[in-house]
């Protein structure tokens, strides 16, 4: 591939402009939010202990000064020592990955594997009542919060059918219930945009000239049309990546699925900096490796992008 | 508007009919009696620290006071009873003479003796560990453990509450040389202790994972592992006791109550909470420096439609300042009343002029904060006051209350740490104490003079006095006393603590077997 060295260092720049964009305004944003000291302390702490903690942590420096810090640390990984924990934040995040990877990239596949044939089957088959039960499916899917899904499932699939256990991590019997409610919302889009993707191609001249040349229509549908339709297809699957860590912060509460989204919301409440800092930093990390993974696969689907 | 879980929950079961029904229909009643080895606990959050004297927070005591053991113990029934200590005597004013329990072992093996007890209290107070538990024994002067199976503790002025100080937080005793051996890092991490469980495993947000001790002094657990699991949304939490994935589940809010007792297998069961949900006030800010209009505020405050509506009658309606069930609890004082004409009476005496009351509450830190602010402030808008509503995050709740900025009144959860008045009431409001916001003279006088005292005649008159001081000026509006609920399987046989400790020992839990 003629250009994929300096295509790739391009690419690596702008992701690391975009790390450091990210990681210094989650570094503001934490720092607004409130002093994590009180947490640490009984209330009844003297003023004096308040003051010594806050030294230690070395909150009593300049903004400025503790962004240097950070900055130097974090280039060469060292996110610091978790406030809550008591611990090297990154090992304490590096508890959660796991299972915050088993989780997204289950949803992720499973939303992909259901949603494309369902947004092509009813493109195939517009105006009929397997389309309009479809599209209304994943209306709903694509509307109801996150949190109201997962407790209904729990309520209706769980307690009351009696199929899969209510919460927790263990085997996949476990994983089915958070990755249909995590993986509920991207489903719908990407059915959704498949539908209208496919139906765009099958107006299309060349699929007119493909069935006048007497193909048969599993080859039309798998050659000419899904081919055509996948650059959309594959690009809102990639910016889905990112709907689906935003919603494991909710899903694995719901779920107590001990992921690095739960993770964050119980650090942002403990003014826990460090694993804040880091969770981000990770968080960014994985949708931009999976938007770059994105990019390659426009390469391989279309010859013209890989030209340029 | 703001949608609560609980909000949701509701609209959940409702869309799907069926799921509002018992939820157990159409499966076989499950067996009221097992052969399980296992117990496992949903709570609503994960535990954060093993080292005992870095916590004081339900979900981590918890686990603790089993893990270790205290010198006393407070039994669910209220009383003291003998823990590592087999017999304690106050000699003169100042001198407590405790007998250990011999032949105890820790987890680890070592032997159990006088020097653990010394160095674990010690421990508390000595500035350089940075503990949690810091101010729970400041009462004490010197230590002394003369041979294996005596501890001598002196005190700088006489204090009747050192059993009782004992027997809670900051009183769970470890293991001198094994701590000093491993650091407190490690230790935190890998606990040692005296008690019925021992450590094996824990993962963090997902399992806690610990062990019947075969040779506990008390008995063996019945049981042979324990599983703690944290599960923080509410609704999955009883969904997991009502399909039998859990045998215990804490944190049940009042609504939850009907689904558990109508499921054929699980029962709910509660304790008054030993301590009270109050109304704190900033007693320096106008116009909550006048007396008479806290009063008015108190008497606006209809605190059995709030126990009926917002909290299913699980709840009690407190007299004063001290819980019931603590020492010094005046059970001939009436149920604070509410009259909403006695209270405009008062605004006008007071020369009320419509200056804004502000509570800043939390929405979840302490059950039914946010929707009993809003009830509370509609009835003192009723009696004419000019009230209003802020919400606040926790941790900025955190931060008001250690810099004591807040503007008006907060939810406080006061826990009556000691079953005595001093252990609640004089430990937030004294002066310099975490709630100092008002003083008066001999307020101040008496609650001093009743710590110090082993005088318990005088200690009475004296919470008598402190009583009658507190309402006239109302430091506090207590709204509450609740009971706190979990649910359970049947076959578990169990009788919660009032104060959060969750007493597992042979003589307060069993599976009931077949």
């Amino acid at each position: 591939m003629r250009g994929f060295v300096p295509f790739l260092g391009h690419r690596v720049f702008r992701a690391v402009i975009a790390l450091w964009l990210v990681s210094t305004v989650v570094f503001v944003v934490m720092r607004l939010s409130g002093d994590p000291v009180p947490l640490l302390l009984p209330p009844d702490a003297p003023r004096s202990e308040f003051a010594r903690v806050r030294t230690e942590l070395g909150l009593d420096r300049p903004l400025i000064v503790q962004y240097g810090v950070f900055m130097r640390s974090l280039a060469h990984g060292d996110f610091g020592r978790s406030i809550h924990f008591r611990e090297s934040a990154l090992a304490v995040v590096g508890g959660y990955v796991a299972a915050t990877l088993e989780l997204g990239l289950t949803s992720f596949f499973l939303a992909a594997l259901v949603a494309v044939p369902i947004g092509l089957f009813s493109a195939m088959r517009r105006n009929t009542m397997i389309d309009h039960a479809a599209m209304a499916v994943a209306l709903v899917g694509q509307s109801a919060p996150t949190f109201f899904l997962g407790i209904l499932f729990i309520l209706l699939l769980s307690l009351k059918a009696d199929l899969f256990p209510t919460s927790g991590r263990g085997g996949w019997q476990h994983l089915v219930l958070p990755a249909l409610t995590l993986g509920a919302f991207t489903m719908a889009s990407i059915a959704r945009l498949t539908r209208s993707a496919v139906l765009e191609v099958l107006n299309a001249d060349y699929i007119r000239t493909a069935r006048a040349k007497g193909l048969s229509e599993a080859w039309v549908v798998a050659k000419h049309t899904l081919k055509n339709a996948a650059i959309p297809i594959v690009t809102i699957t990639g910016l889905q990546f990112g709907t689906l860590l935003g919603g494991a912060v909710v899903t694995e509460t719901v779920f107590a699925w001990p992921g690095i989204g739960r993770l964050a919301i119980q650090s942002i409440y403990n003014r826990d900096y460090p694993v804040v800092q880091c969770t981000v930093f990770l968080a960014a990390v994985m949708f931009i490796v999976i938007n770059f993974c994105i990019d390659l696969i426009y390469g391989l689907l279309d010859p013209r992008i890989r030209a340029r | 508007m703001e949608l609560t879980r609980r909000d949701l929950l509701k609209g959940a079961a409702a869309l799907g009919a069926a799921a509002a029904a018992p939820a157990t229909t159409g499966r076989p009643a499950l067996a009221q009696t097992t052969q399980k080895k296992e117990l496992v606990v949903g709570q609503g959050g994960d535990v954060a620290f093993f080292d005992p004297h870095m916590s004081t927070s339900s979900n981590e005591i918890r686990w603790s006071f089993n893990i270790f053991d205290n010198l006393v113990s407070r039994h669910p029934d209220g009383k003291l009873y003998p823990g590592l200590a087999t017999e304690w005597k106050l000699q003169g004013q100042t001198t407590w003479v405790f007998k250990l329990r011999q032949g105890v072992k820790y987890h680890n093996g070592d032997p159990f003796s006088s020097a653990d007890a010394k160095a674990s209290i010690e421990r508390t107070y000595d500035p350089k560990n940075k503990l949690r538990v810091s101010t729970v024994f400041l009462t004490v002067d010197r230590i002394e453990a003369p041979d294996p199976a005596t501890l001598v503790v002196h005190t700088k002025k006489p204090d009747p509450l050192l059993p009782a100080r004992l027997a809670f937080y900051g009183g769970q005793i470890v293991p001198k040389k094994h701590l000093e051996s491993v650091g407190p890092e490690t230790f935190d991490r890998k606990p040692v202790g005296t008690g019925p469980l021992r450590f094996v495993s824990w993962t963090k947000d997902d399992r806690l994972v610990l062990e019947a001790n075969p040779t506990y002094w008390g008995g063996k657990p019945d049981f042979d592992r324990l599983v703690v699991r944290p599960i923080p949304e509410l609704a999955a939490r009883v969904a997991a006791v009502l399909k039998g994935e859990v045998d215990v589940v804490t944190q049940v809010p009042p609504d939850q109550l009907d689904r558990i007792n109508a499921n054929a297998s699980t029962r709910a069961v509660g304790a008054l909470y030993a301590g009270l949900y109050v109304l704190a006030v900033n007693s320096k800010n106008p116009p909550l420096d006048n007396p008479l209009v806290k009063q008015a505020l108190a008497l606006a405050i209809d605190r059995d439609a709030i126990v009926k509506e917002l909290w299913r009658g699980r709840g009690i309606v407190p007299s004063g300042p001290i819980a019931k069930g603590d020492n010094h609890f005046d059970a001939g004082l009436p149920p604070l009343p509410y009259n909403p004409k006695e209270a405009r009476e008062r605004l006008k005496k007071a020369g009320y002029k419509g200056e804004e009351v502000v509570i800043e509450t939390t929405s979840g830190y302490t059950a039914n904060d946010k929707p009993m602010s809003e009830a509370i402030a509609a009835m003192w808008k009723d009696a004419g006051i000019n009230a209003k509503v802020e919400v606040l995050e926790y941790s900025v709740r955190a931060q008001k209350n250690a810099q004591k900025t807040f503007k008006g009144l907060w939810w406080s959860d006061p826990t009556s740490t000691l079953s005595d008045p001093d252990g609640m009431m004089w430990r937030l409001l004294s002066p310099g104490g975490p709630q100092d916001y008002w003083r008066h003279p001999r307020f101040d006088e008496l609650g001093e003079a009743a710590r110090f005292s082993v005088d318990e005649k005088f200690r009475e008159q004296a919470y008598r006095e402190m009583t009658k001081i507190f309402l006239e000026h109302f430091p506090w509006i207590p709204i509450i006393q609740p009971y706190e609920d979990y649910g359970l399987q049947k076959y578990v046989e169990w009788t919660p603590n009032s104060n959060q400790q969750f007493e597992i020992r042979r003589f307060n839990f069993k599976f009931r077997r077949a």
